[in-house]
């Protein structure tokens, strides 16, 4: 035990005492914090798209479009500013900030009064990111041919803040024969699809009005009609009383596929570590000296509790930092967003969190012994990597197959592949909120504490040959290849 | 009779069909300094290996103390790789105390006594610095006392002289004197003849895996014949008149012109013996020079012998 808790020791110390353990350990919640901001940031990045549209029907439509696009627009900032007044402001003052807003009801006029009602004079940017972005401007030609050299950039054209480039030109005209119009949409950004979806929209519904008006029915019949929709109540049979599915029934099947994922990370990651570590003790001649003071499987025991004791720190930091986050977030979005409230209420799971652990240990165990074994037959990071492939490939598997049995996590192929022991930590962490039969569990769960027990037997004896030089990455090579073994002993 | 330190009987162990040891059997008596020796490849690494239970031995059996080697057998025993590293981010007193612990010696205790053997070994301002900051000849004393700090019954030597200079060479020579005077057991490997010689009590030799000698120093400086040489200025027949003492040879005349003669002499043969026989007879000596054998030429001899007697074979 002395040695054991030696060799951990060590090797704990080995990478938390230094300064690139704790930048990593802060750089995750970091990154996750820069990436949860990056859409919104992408969002406000966007540019400002130009477009014209040539109306061949003379008939209004592209007013009808520029309308609608206004009027989505006007419908996006009005619903970013009652979420910024849920958070900043009292009941009375947030109806008298929309009030404010409403009192221009087609355009953008009252947004600068709601805001200062809201004390946050100055944030329209903000506020408008994301919808004020698309914006007509005069056609400076009527033909395709000669709108080409504006599309492609080769020309500017005018718009309200100077000479820029045309986004988009959309051609609007009637086929004979046809009530209904054509769109043909140019664009060189094949990727950007706001523009073309929102001239779709606009003409679909005007369509569906004006045919619905040319049988007679009036604009309020019209509006009626359109917003029919059949009431529809979504319940789960093991609920007693009849609350419906929402958001916060889907959060620990999302929050399982979540830390299957995690799983997968920090066991490569983690197991990474031991092989590096231990390829430099060899590259530095330190084995045979530890060999000889402690027992082969007190100093494989011990590297592996060493490093599960430094992912153990990364978990308790960050699932310190994620609970909290969830908690307070859960709070402030009670009163914003009770749905959102409600999912992240639901998605502190203590079970499955202690679950999660659980199959992290025993997937950690199996993968790092079998890196270590590996590991002792490698001289160098080159050796360890062409070794490390086909165990990468078998990593990688249940990887694929989560991000595919997301939709069906019960389907037959999963329930299949929980039982194979080097997939089990991953694929049955995604499943247990499905709640599998017990005996599958408890099935699995005995294949793969089996496997472990077969896997440490078989480290310690491939790291007893490998870690003295006995045995090498082109023995395991030689023995695929059938190559007759040579020799180098002293 | 006291316990050998360690007692290996038959040890055999073989790597993919290559004999690497062969048989071998000797005890190291508690108290002594052992040298173990031979040519490269001889099997000494794997000999040891299998002493101290790192690789198992297709055969035979290794005792230490007794018994064989675990975790308490193996707290009494000091031992130098001859593949040396020690962890490079750590600092010396750092790793000295870590294999003092490992060795089982209390925290506190092993903190203290790596800082007064880093003093005693002159490294004391390097006890906080990393191993990658020192000399590799200040790392290899770290290491030395890392082998050393936990006070063993019984230390092993592999290979501890290479890469030091001679300045440290003699400095390990003292500590190796110093520990067999405090009553520890030594067994060490080396190539270099002139310290086995001067440090060791008895030697193992080996050679292609098996053992071809085991004893005294004495014992194995007896197998190589003791020379005399002499410079005669008469014109007496030398090698009838001393060839019953031994081999008698006519080498290059001096510089002076007198003739020079080698005689090996037979077994047993005092040097005085031929003295005696060339004063009786008249021969006008202008030298008489015994030659002592040293363990170089008993090394050379033995294990030229034992190449005779098996012939080469494995790689």
């Amino acid at each position: 035990m002395r040695a054991i808790y030696l060799i951990a020791r060590r090797e704990y110390l080995s990478y938390v005492a230094t300064w690139g353990f704790w930048l990593s350990l802060a750089s995750v919640p970091l990154f996750m914090l820069v990436g949860a901001a990056i859409p919104a940031l992408v969002q406000s990045a966007q540019p400002v798209r130009h477009y014209v549209i040539i109306d061949e029907t003379n008939s209004g439509l592209d007013t009808v479009i520029q309308a609608s696009i206004e009027r989505e627009r006007r419908e996006q900032t009005r619903a970013a500013l009652e979420a910024a007044a849920q958070v900043s402001a009292d009941a009375e003052a947030r109806e008298r900030a929309l009030a404010a807003f409403d009192a221009d009801p087609v355009g953008l006029d009252g947004l600068d009064d709601a805001l200062e009602i809201l004390g946050m004079e100055g944030s329209a940017d903000m506020i408008e990111a994301g919808s004020g972005l698309l914006v007509r401007v005069d056609a400076p030609a009527r033909t395709i041919d000669a709108l080409r050299p504006y599309l492609v950039g080769d020309q500017p054209v005018s718009t309200p803040s100077g000479e820029r480039s045309l986004f988009a030109a959309v051609f609007l005209t009637r086929e004979a024969g046809s009530d209904l119009p054509l769109i043909t949409y140019y664009s060189t950004n094949v990727t950007e699809q706001s523009l073309s979806g929102a001239v779709r929209r606009a003409l679909r519904d005007h369509v569906r009005e004006q045919a619905l008006a040319a049988r007679g029915l009036d604009p309020a019949e019209i509006e009626a009609l359109s917003s029919l929709e059949p009431e529809m109540r979504n319940l789960n049979p093991e609920t007693v009383d009849d609350t419906e599915v929402g958001a916060a029934d889907f959060a620990p099947y999302i929050v399982a596929v979540i830390l299957a994922i995690m799983l997968w990370t920090a066991i490569f990651s983690v197991a990474n570590m031991l092989l590096t570590s231990l390829v430099e003790e060899k590259g530095g001649k330190i084995i045979e000296l530890l060999l000889s003071t402690v027992r082969v499987s007190d100093l494989l025991i011990g590297k592996l509790l060493g490093v599960a004791a430094v992912s153990f720190t990364l978990f308790a930091v960050w699932g310190l930092i994620g609970t909290s986050g969830l908690i307070i977030a859960g709070s402030f979005l009670q009163d914003v967003d009770p749905e959102i409230a409600g999912f992240l209420g639901e998605a502190i799971q203590p079970g499955l969190f202690l679950a999660a652990l659980a199959y992290f240990m025993v997937g950690y165990l199996m993968y790092g012994a079998i890196f270590l074994a590996l590991g002792s037959l490698c001289e160098t990071l080159h050796d360890a990597q062409t070794l490390m492939s086909p165990l990468i490939l078998v990593l990688m598997l249940p990887l694929m197959i989560l991000v595919f049995a997301m939709r069906s996590i019960d389907s037959l192929a999963v329930q299949v592949v929980s039982w194979v022991p080097l997939w089990t930590p991953f694929v049955m962490i995604a499943r247990l909120p499905s709640q599998p039969p017990l005996w599958e569990i408890a099935g699995t769960s005995l294949v793969m504490l089996a496997t472990l027990a077969l896997v440490l037997w078989g480290a310690a004896a491939v790291f007893q040959q490998g870690a003295l030089g006995h045995a090498n990455a082109d023995s395991v090579k030689r023995v695929f290849s059938r190559k007759k073994p040579v020799t180098d002993e002293e | 009779m006291t316990m050998p330190a360690l007692d290996v009987d038959g040890l055999t162990k073989t790597f993919s069909g290559f004999p690497a040891v062969r048989q071998v059997s000797f005890s190291v008596p508690s108290g002594s300094i052992t040298g173990f020796l031979g040519p490269n490849g001889a099997g000494k690494t794997t000999t040891l290996r299998m002493a101290l239970g790192i690789i198992r031995p297709d055969a035979g059996k290794a005792l230490l103390f007794g018994q064989p080697p675990t975790q308490r057998t193996l707290d009494r025993v000091g031992f130098l790789p001859e593949e040396r590293g020690v962890y490079r981010k750590m600092t010396a007193e750092q790793v000295i105390a870590l294999f003092a612990r490992l060795k089982g010696v209390p925290a506190a205790e092993a903190r203290r006594r790596a800082l007064t053997s880093l003093e005693r070994f002159g490294l004391a301002a390097s006890a906080g610095k990393k191993i990658k900051e020192l000399s590799k000849g200040m790392a290899q004393k770290v290491q030395i006392i890392a082998a050393i700090i936990h006070e063993p019954d019984f230390i092993i030597l592999d290979e501890p002289f290479s890469g030091l200079d001679p300045v440290n060479q003699a400095m390990l020579e003292d500590v190796i004197l110093e520990q067999a005077k405090a009553g520890r057991t030594i067994l060490f490997s080396t190539h270099v003849m002139a310290q086995a010689e001067r440090i060791c009590d008895r030697i193992v030799l080996m050679a292609r895996g098996s053992k071809i000698f085991d004893g005294k120093v004495d014992e194995a400086l007896s197998v190589v014949p003791r020379l005399v040489t002499i410079g005669v200025d008469s014109h007496d027949d030398i090698s009838a008149l001393l060839s019953r003492f031994g081999e008698v040879t006519r080498l290059e005349p001096d510089a002076d012109g007198a003739a020079v003669w080698q005689i090996a002499l037979t077994s047993g043969v005092d040097p005085q013996h031929v003295l005696r026989a060339c004063v009786e007879a008249g021969v006008r000596l202008t030298r008489f020079e015994p030659v002592r054998p040293h363990l170089h030429d008993a090394f050379v001899r033995l294990v030229s012998a034992s190449e005779t007697a098996q012939p080469a074979g494995g790689k």
